[in-house]
């Protein structure tokens, strides 16, 4: 459900459209993955992409959507300290300096 | 007897207006301006309250909200702090906690029971005999707690603000004040919050001896209001520090979530206590509640009193008494040098006599523990310890304490910054801040008072420095090298084990002796067993006077010791405050107030309001569903399906984009064609399903479940970037509304209203169509939801009453009749639809759900695929089937959810239910193991009763197994 | 007055020994290291001990025992899950729990409470009647109660929740939900595990695990290395900081979840309270402070910190429940670490890697399960193979896609 109060709204994250806004109007995607190509991977290896997780602490590389204008982009941000380092629209970062 | 003093300037009391309230049933007088302590003590009254374990008597203890010795209730409003609480004509309240009321507490005799409740001493007993534990662990439940709740309290709202500012200061004393005019200096928008009702810290109760203590608080004020951009809140705390500046500011009415760009923090500390026998009485209390007293509140503390002091504070203090006419016997300073400043002259000139080098051994009470009636002082040797074979008594009915402070620096911790131990100020004092958090004054170990106000000018500076409006020089922070205000230990142990540590919590010295010797030697585990600080005033008063005990046990620094961690909130915030009005977002059709004004019973779908039936008088909930059932299937009927996710799918890449999104083939559907959607995630779990439509080559129109849409189309959006797709995805689930149309009849109605050729053969069941309808644009489309021959009508939102209405009376002479999500759900069910997360759960496959069918073949891709794949080579647990109950078992039929049981073991669940239908019998689907799913078998289901009740097997669908009704060939 | 507490007052010195050891220096080998001291680490310790005889064993805590989730929790203990391997794995702890007091001399304080998962929904009150089902179908005691039986029972509750959302269509009801006082537990299976020899090193962190032909040899310490060759990972929030240092893959993403307490009250609520509509749970403590807690935070994040928003959205759903709480106070608020997995259901057993044991994937889930996780990770270290109540639970299900689904019985984590 979408519309659920107590979303947090205190952070300020950087949209690469809009600019800064509040948490409260993203959602997080997840972790930026690769998906193997199907018809190679073992099932093994398959289950491995759908369900394991580059969980350990450190800078991660991050799906969020900012929604009230449906921007999906990737996120550099530190998962212990919560400090966005950079955001950037998918397929960028090639272009990036 | 009033011990009120003559008026004092600065007094914050207002004279003119006398108050009349009650207190434990006695009738008081105080004015206006007073806080409930403060008029309490002006009329002698010393018994405020009564602690949480022991019901000792409590008094006056910080004046300053930081102890919480004074809770009270008034029957409506409960734990309301006296040193905060203003008293008010009609103000009627009780102490909380007490039993038999405050002066006859029954529950005081506990106290003479501490030999045998030391610390922890509820872990070490109560637990057997087990069946006894309920009956003591009442009782203890009883006796804790503090206030009572009112469950006839009302629910008011207090809706919340928002405010913005450049520099949040935190404190309005002479470090803040200064602070706020440095940064408005500078341009910045500047906003101080203070917890009390008026400004000036510890300006107005602290130096009053010092003549130019006015005129500072005079001159800063002043200017202050020489700036526009300074806004001054009193009253207002600010409760927490959040992520990027974001700060819970909370007054007596709401609160407001303020977003700063920084902030100074100039909060002061918290005067300490010292822990000695009975410090805890009334009558004993910090230095700065007595000035508290005296200053702002013109009342008399003591009539005669002696001060137990360890820096200049307490001399002034013993001077500030002195001249409110106390009689103050002596100062017993734990200093062995004394006091160096002038302050040791003036005490002297006033004839106060000095015992250096000594401490207070015990506070010496009156009958019944109500006040005290003298201290007993004594040398303490080289190493601290006290002579205690040699103690002097003297007669008081006061002990003021003034032997040290801790920062009240939890907005820092909050903020990221780190405080340390440092010993020559005996304090912690900041050591890293934040960026864009700056300390200033008491709370930054800066004590003098001109040098708090530089100090604040400084932070004030740096924060406009830090926001780029000042580019010029920061002066460095005001050393903090002056002479400790802090007593490194002044903590005195006694056999009597009434001295003190925590007063919410009633712990004294040998609870944290003991706690330490049974291995509870860290702060952590310290805090957890002991329970220190996790009372109402969360440690203000004793936290460090916990870890200076638990670092000397430990033989270690304070900084090695370390300390709990600080979380909001600074003092405790209402939870209507933080509720605000509670916004509930409701979303709702075009058609809701046509529903409502038609009897529609609307439920809640989501924040969707969705009509449920529509009620008839005499007629019970379900005849009326049954009978909107009967109707379409037999006339005709609208339903309004506005909350229907419809996507609008358009480029070069859409067949392809919807073929990988998609479990089927797109590729050949015909332009005026739908075929099913159905989608999967990526572990071949069934999330949506839908129709898709082709309106071109590269145009689709492709509806989604309602909960579903939203997140439908927010991944549609990613896959498509990682896809790289050249697709445009439109979201129209709002902007549309949709009405289905259904029934017999349903042609006839719907021709009447547009021109495009409804015939069988021009609009064929799955046809899809741009049509006019009503004269308004519409996408039509022929659907078979729910069995019968039906369409569904998308619109404008802005157009779909209009066209609601023209339906309704071009049905009128057929009968049209509304139908609501019941009626749906069962005529869905007879035609073996299976609704997601109804029909299916979390780990539902096509297989499972038997839609396997909706795999297109020989696709080399979709999301999902390669898990179905896997999922294909093991053997199916449950299966989808359709079930079928006797007619005559209406009266014991399972719900949703009950389980098919066989040989006692779990072989399936209903998840869809009609007890009745308009097949005359009722009907089912479940998942069952597909050991018994062959249709005909006999199942047995668990009902909530516990007997089984059977069912057979049943091929669906149920009715019209042809589908020829849905897809009516020919003209009716 | 009980008569365990005449001995304080008889004596002139504080009667009681230390809880455990403080010991100062690591050996040089351990016939198993038990990597975090929280509730699960201590209790398998214990039970690795006390039915195993295993005792040459050390927990390394890297700060202070129960320091983790065990002391942040809010303290639920039920068995009404929604999958039969579920409900037979929490309803060994709830036997456990009965009579652990005794067992470790220690009052945990498990008090029986009752406890409510409201449903706002019909679709919600199908769930419910699932768990129901499945709960009596394995001798639970769970049902579905009316609202009538709600109000009967929490007067002070608002079945119409405010009045501007869906109302309360009935409730999962479980009369042996129960709260008890989760640092003590802690504390007793630390007392228990020390007293039979085990060690416990608190401020002691492990920096790596030495790995040799698939095989654990050793660990290694902020104070040294330690041969052994049997490890068990027991540190929930923290387990993706150990996991890469033996190269297991896992899907655990780690979440805050946050709770908040307020003053203390007289008595008034005697059930357990949760709501998965409103996202919220709630309980009286036997110190009378309402203890509460929120679904997760909603993105990953290693970190303990409080946000306003979570104190605003409890609040909210507070106040909607119960209408008459407006004036009670907020104490403190404080949050926890969360490893969520795919199907809310824990991650524990032996792994790929021999010596290397796993508990973990505890979600919202973790502190009931506290004994049960204990004596049948024992069990799987001392014999080297899964305890048969936690097989479903293998980490190897995943790549199976042989997922255990408790999505529907977790509350509040989603």
């Amino acid at each position: 459900m979408p519309l659920r109060s107590g979303i947090s709204i205190m952070k300020i994250i950087t949209c690469p459209i809009n600019g800064p806004r509040p948490l409260q109007e993203f959602h997080f995607g997840g972790e930026v993955r690769t998906m193997p190509d199907p018809n190679s991977a073992t099932d093994e290896q398959w289950a491995d992409y759908v369900f394991n997780r580059e969980g350990e602490p450190g800078l991660k590389r991050e799906w969020w959507y900012h929604v009230p204008s449906g921007t999906w982009f990737i996120a550099e941000r530190d998962n212990r300290t919560d400090e966005f380092v950079r955001t950037f629209l998918y397929g960028a970062e090639e272009c990036d300096g | 007897m009033d011990r009120r003093l003559p008026p004092r300037d600065g007094e914050w009391i207002d004279r003119s207006q006398s108050v009349e309230f009650r207190f434990e049933g006695a009738t008081y007088r105080g004015f206006e301006g007073d806080v409930l302590s403060s008029a309490l003590w002006a009329n002698d009254v010393r018994l405020l309250g009564r602690s949480f374990k022991y019901h000792r008597p409590r008094g006056v203890y910080s004046l300053a909200g930081h102890d919480a010795n004074l809770i009270v209730e008034d029957g409506i409003r409960t734990n309301m702090r006296g040193d905060m609480l203003a008293v008010s004509s009609g103000l009627d309240v009780r102490s909380v906690n007490t039993l038999g009321g405050l002066d006859r507490d029954r529950l005081s005799i506990t106290g003479r029971f501490g030999e045998f409740l030391p610390v922890g001493f509820y872990y070490k007993a109560f637990h057997t005999p087990r069946r006894l534990f309920p009956f003591y662990e009442n009782q203890m439940r009883k006796v804790a707690g503090l206030g009572r709740i009112n469950s006839a309290n009302q629910r008011a709202n207090s809706p919340k603000d928002y405010a913005f500012c450049d520099l949040l200061v935190v404190g309005a004393g002479p470090a803040g004040l200064a602070g706020a005019i440095a940064a408005a200096e500078q341009g910045l928008d500047v906003l101080i919050v203070d917890e009390q009702q008026r400004p000036g810290g510890s300006l107005v109760w602290q130096w009053a001896d010092a003549a130019t203590a006015r005129e500072h608080l005079e001159g800063l004020l002043e200017q202050l209001a020489a700036h526009d951009n300074v806004r001054l809140w009193c009253g207002t705390q600010a409760a927490g520090y959040y992520g990027d500046y974001w700060v819970a500011l909370v007054d007596d009415t709401h609160l407001t979530k303020l977003r700063a760009k920084s902030m100074l923090v100039a909060t002061g500390c918290f005067e300490q206590p010292a822990v000695f026998q009975n410090n805890d009485l009334p009558g004993v209390m910090l230095g700065s509640a007595a000035q508290r007293l005296i200053q702002l509140y013109a009342v008399k503390p003591f009539d005669r009193a002696i001060v137990l002091a360890a820096n200049s504070e307490g001399y002034r203090v013993a001077l500030d008494l002195n001249e409110a006419g106390v009689d103050v016997a002596a100062i017993a300073d734990l200093r062995r040098d004394g006091e160096a400043t002038e302050l040791a002259q003036r005490v002297d000139d006033a004839g106060i006599r000095v015992y250096r080098g000594y401490c207070v051994y015990e506070a010496v009470p009156a009958a019944g523990n109500k006040r005290i009636r003298g201290a007993t002082i004594c040398a303490l040797d080289e190493k601290g310890v006290p002579r205690s074979e040699a103690l002097t008594r003297i007669d008081c009915d006061g002990i003021a304490m003034s032997i040290g402070w801790t920062p009240n620096g939890g907005l820092i911790y909050q903020a990221g910054g780190r405080f340390t131990h440092a010993e020559h100020v005996e304090q912690l004092i900041p050591q890293t801040l934040s960026p864009g958090t700056f300390a200033a004054g008491r709370v930054n170990g800066v004590f003098g008072l001109e040098s708090q106000i530089d100090d604040g000018y400084r932070a004030g500076l740096a924060a406009a420095a830090h926001l780029g409006s000042f580019t010029g020089d920061v002066p460095p922070s005001p050393s903090h090298y002056e002479s400790p205000s802090s007593h490194p230990y002044p903590i005195i142990a006694h056999k009597g084990k009434k001295n003190f540590v925590d007063l919410d919590e009633d712990l004294h010295l040998a609870d944290f002796e003991n706690a330490h010797q049974e291995g509870y030697d860290n702060v952590e585990l310290m805090k957890r067993f002991s329970t220190v600080g996790m009372g109402p005033s969360q440690g203000k008063l004793s936290n460090i006077n916990a870890v200076r005990i638990l670092a000397r046990l430990n033989g270690a620094t304070i900084n090695q010791t370390g300390t709990t961690t600080s979380r909001p909130f600074h003092q405790p915030v209402p939870i209507r405050h933080l509720a605000g009005r509670s916004f509930h977002p409701q979303r709702r059709t075009p058609m809701n107030h046509w529903h409502v004004r038609h009897n529609a019973e609307m439920v809640y779908a989501g924040a969707w309001l969705r009509p449920e039936y529509y009620r008839v008088d005499g007629e019970s909930r379900d005849d009326s569903i049954l009978r909107e059932a009967t109707h379409v299937r037999n006339n005709v009927g609208l339903i309004d399906v506005s909350t229907l996710g419809k996507l609008q799918i358009s480029g070069p890449d859409s067949v392809e984009f919807l073929e990988r999104i998609y479990t089927g083939r797109f590729a050949k559907q015909q332009v005026g064609r739908l075929r099913y959607g159905l989608a999967c995630d990526e572990t071949g779990v069934i999330i949506d399903d839908g129709v898709i439509g082709r309106f071109s080559e590269d145009r689709f129109y492709v509806t989604a479940t309602s909960s579903g849409a939203a997140a439908q189309y927010r991944e549609m959006q990613r896959w498509a970037q990682i896809w790289n797709m050249d697709v445009t995805l439109v979201n129209a689930t709002g902007h549309l509304a949709a009405i289905n149309l259904a029934g017999p009849c349903c042609r006839d109605v719907l021709q009447e209203l547009t021109s495009t050729d409804l015939s069988a053969t021009a609009f064929p069941y799955l046809a899809l169509g741009e049509a006019i309808v009503a004269e308004v644009s519409a996408k039509l489309m022929r659907v078979g939801f729910v069995g019968e021959l039906g369409y569904e009508i998308h619109v404008p939102a802005s157009q779909a009453m209009h066209v609601w209405e023209a339906l309704m009376q071009a049905g009128e002479r057929f009968g049209i009749r509304p139908f609501g999500v019941e009626a749906q759900r069962l005529l869905r069910l007879e035609k073996g639809h299976l609704i997601v997360s109804q029909d299916t759960d979390a780990l539902t496959s096509p297989f499972e759900a038997d839609v396997a069918w909706a795999i297109g073949k020989n696709k080399t891709f979709f999301v999902g695929a390669r898990s179905l794949a896997i999922l294909r080579k093991k053997p199916l647990t449950r299966r989808l089937v359709g079930l079928m109950f006797a007619a005559s078992d209406a009266g014991t039929l399972p719900e949703e959810c009950n389980l098919i049981i066989a040989n006692d073991e779990l072989v399936g669940r209903i998840t869809s239910i009609a007890p009745r239908s308009t097949l005359g019998y009722p009907i089912a689907m479940a998942l069952l193991s597909p050991d018994l799913a062959k249709i005909g078998t006999t199942v047995k289901i668990r009902v909530d009763g516990g007997s089984l009740v059977e069912a057979v097997v049943a091929s669906m669908p149920f009715y019209d197994p042809e589908n020829s009704r849905q897809n009516v060939q020919a003209e009716s | 007055m009980p008569h365990r507490l005449l001995k304080f007052a008889l004596s002139k010195k504080h009667p009681e020994p230390r809880m455990f050891r403080a010991p100062t220096e690591l050996k040089s080998e351990y016939d198993a290291v038990i990597i975090g001291g929280g509730g699960h680490g201590l209790a398998a310790a214990y039970y690795l001990a006390k039915d195993h005889g295993i005792t040459n064993v050390a927990i390394l805590e890297k700060g202070y025992i129960g320091g983790g989730g065990t002391g942040r929790n809010t303290a639920i203990i039920r068995s009404n899950y929604l999958t039969p391997e579920g409900i037979r794995f929490y309803q060994g702890s709830v036997e456990l729990f009965q009579d652990l007091s005794r067992e470790l001399n220690l009052n945990l304080f498990y008090s029986k409470r009752g406890h409510f998962t409201l449903a706002h929904s019909p679709a919600s009150l199908r769930t419910q009647r699932w768990r129901a089902e499945v709960n009596k179908h394995l001798g639970i005691d769970s049902r579905v109660v009316t609202p009538e039986f709600i109000k009967e029972t929490v007067p002070e509750i608002d079945l119409h929740v405010g009045g501007h959302q869906a109302p309360i269509h009935g409730a999962l009801y479980h009369p042996p939900g129960a709260v008890a006082r989760h640092d003590a537990v802690a504390w007793g299976y630390a007392r228990g595990a020390d007293r039979r020899g085990v060690e416990i090193h608190q401020r002691t962190a492990v920096t790596d695990i030495e790995i040799r032909d698939g095989a654990v040899a050793g660990v290694h310490t902020d104070k040294g290395f330690i041969k052994t060759r049997k490890v068990l990972s027991a540190v929930a929030g923290w387990t993706t900081h150990i996991t890469p240092m033996v190269g297991l893959r896992t899907p655990l993403v780690i979440h805050p979840l946050q709770a908040m307490v307020t003053e203390p009250l007289k008595p008034w609520l005697n059930s357990i309270v949760v709501s998965a509509s409103l996202h919220l749970y709630v309980s009286q403590s036997s110190r009378g402070e309402l203890v509460a807690g929120a679904s997760l935070d909603p993105y990953e994040l290693i970190s303990m910190r409080s946000t306003l928003d979570f104190a605003e959205g409890m609040s909210t759903g507070l106040l909607d429940l119960f209408p008459c709480l407006g004036d009670i106070k907020v104490l403190r608020q404080w949050a926890g670490l969360c490893d969520m997995t795919p199907d809310f259901s824990p991650i524990m057993g032996v792994t790929p890697i021999k010596g290397f044991y796993i508990d973990a994937g505890w979600g919202t889930w973790g502190f009931k399960a506290t004994p049960i996780s204990g004596k049948t990770m024992a069990f799987t270290m001392a014999e080297d193979r899964d305890h048969k109540l936690i097989e479903a639970f293998s980490l190897s299900r995943f790549k199976r896609l042989e997922l255990v689904g408790e999505k529907g019985a977790a509350s509040v984590g989603h």
